[in-house]
């Protein structure tokens, strides 16, 4: 072939690819508008939001984020420590509780672990709303509704421990059985396989059963909402909708106080990406 | 009587009580935070309790009978399943799309993909704050498009029925994106190239390529993706009770919305408690089939 004819086509594939690169960074960009809204107003007076809302903050100013930590309630500083120790106990609960029953059908027949895991697929499917009274009635059974381990011990049950039992059974799957005979030979009891071997090996399962239920749990609305009351306490999530039905059109502080409660999440889903996305997608390619 | 007393003393102990304590309370706290709620609901919701009355009498099925009449519970499970079905449908062509689109390993796509998933990372009370003040009166949405001249005046996209529950599909489908975005890309990056080459070499076009190899090859996460955006909408409550409260008119009153109304607004526990079971009933099956569905279409492709 005549050079002659290949140069414009190297052009052509090169103009392809920006072209493709155009309109994916466009794109992208049009869908996350809604979070660099959030981002940018966070800093901006409101004068300068209602003059225009998609402008950078030029200059930025910190008075939306220290008005919202300068509320006489701390409804930030409060709703923050609150979800910290949720979500820290509640995970800290799951992930042994889920890791062990998944761990203990494996040793049980086939038959049983079909039923259990039925049952907890049930889990997965059933909408918050349809326990949530009859969950509250329980918790006043045992005295501890409108309570954080009231909320914590209601995480620790539901749909949460579904979910930490079906990561944890699928990659027990993985998990070659001669290990685990071989330890038990070796005379270790099944509580001390289960802590010393198989639990460092179901690690990746553990920090995706960590990540997703750290992730819901902080962001979780409705049980905080009427297990806790608002009267008895807020964690971020529900504080924000406290707070911000008070200043409906004061737009920044708005986003001050949402900016404040995202910024967590945010950053532990940066910082933790490549572990995201790998336990998300660990079911979709097979 | 006693032989068999003394088989079961002396058979040696394969036990693991340590092990199966755990276990156990494992299946204790599931069993009293689901099953008994379950069991809990089914039972109340054939009374009509009532914190105001006295006592709860047993009333049999007039619950179930009240629901076949109850034309803002048909309203609630009409907005409930065509936002599900429409929702997911749309979410997951969305997902398909943007994940080919982002489907390149140089380090701006790398970072596009990071951003994609943002919408997921937030809660649904930051999602409905941030889009009720986009699709304000005199919010950022008309602005824009007034200023591009494709309406005329500003819209009120939470203010009138129809384009009220227009707006929670947006919104829904928005967040929903994030996460079948990223579950297609995984699926998108496990197919072999050689595929592809093999098919450009017998001059399949690209539309050929997508129809009979993306598209099948995609099955495994699209099983996945589907199945988790139908039940995430299906108990969706969050963004709704932010964005609309389930208004105007009630036009977008989840069933999950009007449960919780039943229960903490109207005080009838054992109404909501029958709606309980229908919405219980209604996603089981809705997830069930749908999974049984996909799943038999991953074998056929």
């Amino acid at each position: 072939m005549p050079p002659v004819a290949a140069a414009p086509r190297v052009s052509r594939r090169a103009w392809v690819t920006r072209g493709h690169l155009t309109a994916a960074a466009l794109l992208t960009l049009a869908f996350v508008s809604p979070v660099y809204l959030t981002l940018v107003n966070a800093f901006k007076t409101q004068d300068q939001i209602i003059r225009d809302p998609a402008a950078p903050p030029a200059p930025p100013t910190t008075h939306n984020l220290t008005d919202a930590l300068a509320r006489p309630d701390r409804i930030v500083q409060i709703g923050l420590t609150n979800s910290v120790v949720t979500v820290v106990v509640s995970v800290l609960l799951v992930i042994p509780l889920g890791s062990a029953l998944g761990f203990w059908l494996t040793r049980r027949s086939a038959r049983l672990r079909r039923i259990v895991l039925a049952g907890f697929a049930a889990g997965l499917m059933i909408p918050p709303a349809v326990v949530l009274l009859p969950t509250i009635r329980i918790l006043a059974f045992l005295h501890l509704d409108h309570t954080y381990p009231g909320l914590i011990l209601a995480n620790a049950g539901g749909g949460y421990l579904s979910f930490a039992v079906f990561v944890y059974s699928g990659f027990l799957r993985s998990v070659p059985g001669e290990i685990v005979e071989a330890a038990t030979v070796d005379g270790a009891g099944p509580l001390r396989v289960w802590w010393t071997i198989v639990m460092p090996l179901l690690r990746p399962a553990t920090a995706t059963v960590a990540i997703f239920l750290s992730l819901w749990i902080w962001n979780d609305f409705m049980n905080p909402q009427f297990i806790l009351g608002p009267l008895h306490g807020q964690t971020i999530t529900t504080g924000i909708y406290l707070s911000v039905g008070q200043f409906s059109t004061d737009y920044a502080q708005l986003f001050g106080v949402m900016l404040l409660a995202a910024v967590v999440p945010v950053a532990g889903y940066l910082a933790l990406q490549k572990q995201f996305i790998a336990g998300l997608t660990s079911g979709a390619t097979k | 009587m006693t032989t068999r007393a003394v088989s079961i003393r002396v058979r040696p102990r394969r036990g693991d009580p340590a092990l199966s304590a755990v276990a156990l309370a494992a299946l204790g706290l599931y069993v009293l935070f689901i099953v008994v709620p379950v069991l809990m609901s089914a039972w109340k919701s054939l009374t009509n309790e009532n914190p105001l009355l006295a006592r709860a009498d047993f009333v049999g099925l007039s619950n179930y009978r009240e629901m076949a009449h109850d034309s803002a519970l048909t309203a609630s499970l009409g907005f409930t399943l065509l936002l599900a079905g429409a929702v997911t449908v749309v979410a997951n062509a969305a997902g398909i799309g943007f994940a080919m689109l982002l489907n390149r390993t140089s380090l701006s796509f790398r970072m596009m993909r990071t951003v994609a998933f943002l919408p997921q990372v937030l809660s649904g009370v930051i999602v409905g704050y941030v889009w009720r003040y986009i699709l304000a009166r005199d919010g950022i949405l008309n602005h824009v498009l007034v200023s591009l001249g494709v309406i005329d005046r500003p819209v009120t996209w939470l203010g009138s029925p129809h384009l009220a529950v227009l707006s929670v599909g947006i919104v829904a489908a928005w967040v929903l994106t994030g996460f079948t975005t990223v579950v297609h890309l995984a699926a998108l990056q496990s197919i072999p190239v050689e595929l592809y080459q093999a098919a450009m070499v017998d001059g399949a076009g690209r539309w050929q390529r997508f129809r009979r190899i993306t598209f099948p090859m995609l099955a495994p996460g699209t099983t996945i993706s589907v199945t988790i955006s139908l039940i995430t909408m299906l108990k969706l409550y969050d963004i709704i009770a932010v964005l609309t409260s389930g208004g105007p008119a009630d036009s977008t009153q989840s069933t999950a919305l009007y449960i919780i109304q039943l229960a903490f607004t109207d005080d009838r526990y054992g109404y909501a408690s029958a709606v309980s079971m229908l919405l219980l009933v209604v996603s089981v099956v809705i997830a069930l089939s749908v999974t049984a569905l996909l799943r038999r279409r991953e074998v056929d492709l």
